[in-house]
């Protein structure tokens, strides 16, 4: 297990080095400027806009980090050849793949909970004050994080096969897929037959849910979140990511690397 | 030395070919105006589709569609334009995105009311408008309230006004009042006294400026109504008591009738008119406001 948190260490600090985190600036001023603007140009959302502002650019920045890094976690190494050099030591390979996830992992957390200050700070100076159910926003931030880890297990099981290009657009494409389907299941309506439908149902299923981890309308309008939610929506992506790094590490363990 | 000068020549030149593109392009938008044919335009009208083109982001895409309706709404007040014709859709995707967004609810289903030019006088629209909202927020009061001040001041349907109240004043965190109206619409249908406590309960809850000053002005209508029916009924009795009708509000004064000349909310004072009935200034802004919301 020391393999795996030397990798995820090394990868977290590679990140930093690649100014990954400099989207927080860009993040500040966005924040910054909706908070000055939003009271001035509508009427009566001055919160839940910031809110579903804040979110919806935490859920986005992280997107592009996910998927982005996300594939160049395997990719670059094998085109830089520093995968040889780390393979030849006594480093598995599904260690340095796990490594690998679990850094950005920790990145992306570093990242969201940094924006979720941001957030709050913004929201702070819309209200002048925070109350008990601006603490909903944290299990948003929470659930938003789960899914870029969700991502980001996605983007490196494609990048185990197939080029940067190709794993970016599987990865978004399964994305979006994942974000309709229940819109699958509820297809049983119309004239299908039931083969059809039977295999509409298995595909909604096998997709990863992206929805699941979508609060952000209950929060920007102050309700709650049931916590039975979050652990299975803890459960879930958990669940989902470990059988993708599963196929991902025998994928791995399969390729050819000369 | 000669490559900070050739910078400082770059930086001038730079500098003046943006003066140059801000000038060319203060003069394109001024010919593109006098070309431009003023169309509303609305990308896409199925709320479902704007739905699920938003992905996971509708709550954001609601705040966006909730402002380009106060945009909407106000550049058309601005111009003094009547057609409102992208009004109901714009709030059909807003309150499709987010059915929980309650200013959509709540003053959008002002902007649809209001007579022209104060809205676009569809209060149909606006029933179904609040219909939806109560339907997706049942625990919203105000909501029946709305929908009450919907039913009483535009659609003048007082018995739906009535249960309208009626309904919402079941919920236990409704003000007191709402079983009060409720009970007094269904007995005398309007009455000034009716309607300016009801506008005195937007303009006293209300946070919003925009609809407090909208509440002020129903306010200051009311009070004028009030105010002129109150002279009538004093000139009526000084008809009584002298058998001829007074010319003058001063003559009422003198009758120790009234204990001076009432003026309206403007400050200008009442007169009466030829045929004896109490009327408001000539030369009274309050005048215009009476006539524009006639």
């Amino acid at each position: 297990m020391r393999h795996v948190w030397v990798v995820a260490a090394n990868t977290f600090r590679e990140a930093v080095r690649d100014r990954v985190l400099y989207n927080l600036v860009f993040f500040a001023l966005l924040m910054m400027g909706a908070a000055i603007l939003v009271g001035q140009i509508s009427i009566g959302i001055e919160q839940s806009v910031i809110v579903s502002l804040g979110l919806a650019a935490i859920s986005v920045i992280g997107i592009f980090i996910a998927v982005f890094i996300g594939v160049g976690l395997v990719s670059k190494e094998m085109d830089k050849r520093t995968l040889y050099a780390l393979l030849a030591k006594p480093v598995q390979r599904w260690q340095f793949l796990l490594g690998k996830y679990g850094g950005l992992v920790v990145t992306l957390a570093v990242n969201t909970a940094a924006m979720a200050v941001g957030l709050y700070v913004a929201l702070w100076s819309v209200k002048h004050t925070l109350n008990g159910s601006d603490w909903y926003v944290l299990v948003a931030v929470y659930l938003i994080w789960l899914k870029l880890a969700l991502i980001v297990a996605l983007a490196m099981l494609f990048s185990c096969f197939t080029t940067p290009f190709l794993a970016i657009l599987f990865t978004v494409g399964i994305y979006i897929a994942g974000l309709y389907a229940e819109d699958l299941r509820t297809m049983q309506a119309m004239n299908l037959t039931a083969t059809t439908t039977k295999f509409l149902r298995a595909i909604s299923y096998a997709l990863p849910n992206f929805e699941n981890f979508n609060v952000m309308g209950a929060v920007a309008h102050s309700r709650g979140v049931p916590a039975t939610l979050v652990w299975q929506d803890t459960a879930y992506a958990v669940l989902y990511a470990a059988i993708v790094l599963l196929g991902s590490a025998m994928i791995f363990a399969r390729r050819n690397l000369k | 030395m000669k490559s900070s000068r050739a910078a400082g020549w770059l930086l001038v030149v730079l500098l003046a070919g943006f003066v140059g593109v801000w000038q060319l392009q203060r003069r394109i938008d001024q010919q593109k105006s006098a070309v431009l044919v003023e169309q509303d335009q609305l990308a896409f009208r199925s709320p479902n589709l704007v739905k699920k083109l938003s992905l996971e982001y509708t709550p954001l895409m609601a705040a966006i569609y909730w402002t380009r309706v106060v945009q909407y709404f106000g550049e058309k007040h601005r111009l003094h334009q009547t057609n409102l014709d992208l009004l109901w859709p714009l709030l059909d995707i807003t309150t499709t995105l987010d059915p929980h967004l309650m200013p959509a609810y709540r003053f959008g289903s002002i902007f649809l009311s209001e007579p022209p030019p104060r809205g676009e006088g569809r209060p149909d629209l606006a029933v179904k408008l609040l219909e939806r909202g109560i339907a997706a927020n049942p625990e919203e009061w105000r909501l029946y309230q709305d929908l009450g001040n919907v039913y009483y001041f535009d659609a003048k349907d007082y018995e739906k006004a009535s249960q309208a109240y009626a309904e919402g004043s079941k919920n236990p965190r409704a003000m007191i009042w709402m079983k009060v109206m409720a009970a007094r619409i269904a007995a005398e249908g309007e009455s000034p006294e009716t309607s300016y406590f009801l506008w005195l309960q937007v303009y006293e809850t209300t946070a919003d400026p925009a609809v407090k000053k909208n509440a002020e002005d129903h306010l200051k209508l009311m009070q004028v109504e009030l105010d002129l029916n109150e002279i009538n009924r004093l000139a009526d009795e000084y008809d009584k008591r002298t058998g001829h009708r007074a010319a003058r509000i001063g003559e009422l004064v003198e009758a120790g009738l009234l204990k001076g000349i009432p003026r309206d909310p403007a400050g200008y004072p009442y007169l009466l008119g030829e045929d004896g009935k109490a009327d408001l200034n000539l030369d009274s802004p309050m005048l215009e406001e009476k006539l524009m919301a006639q």
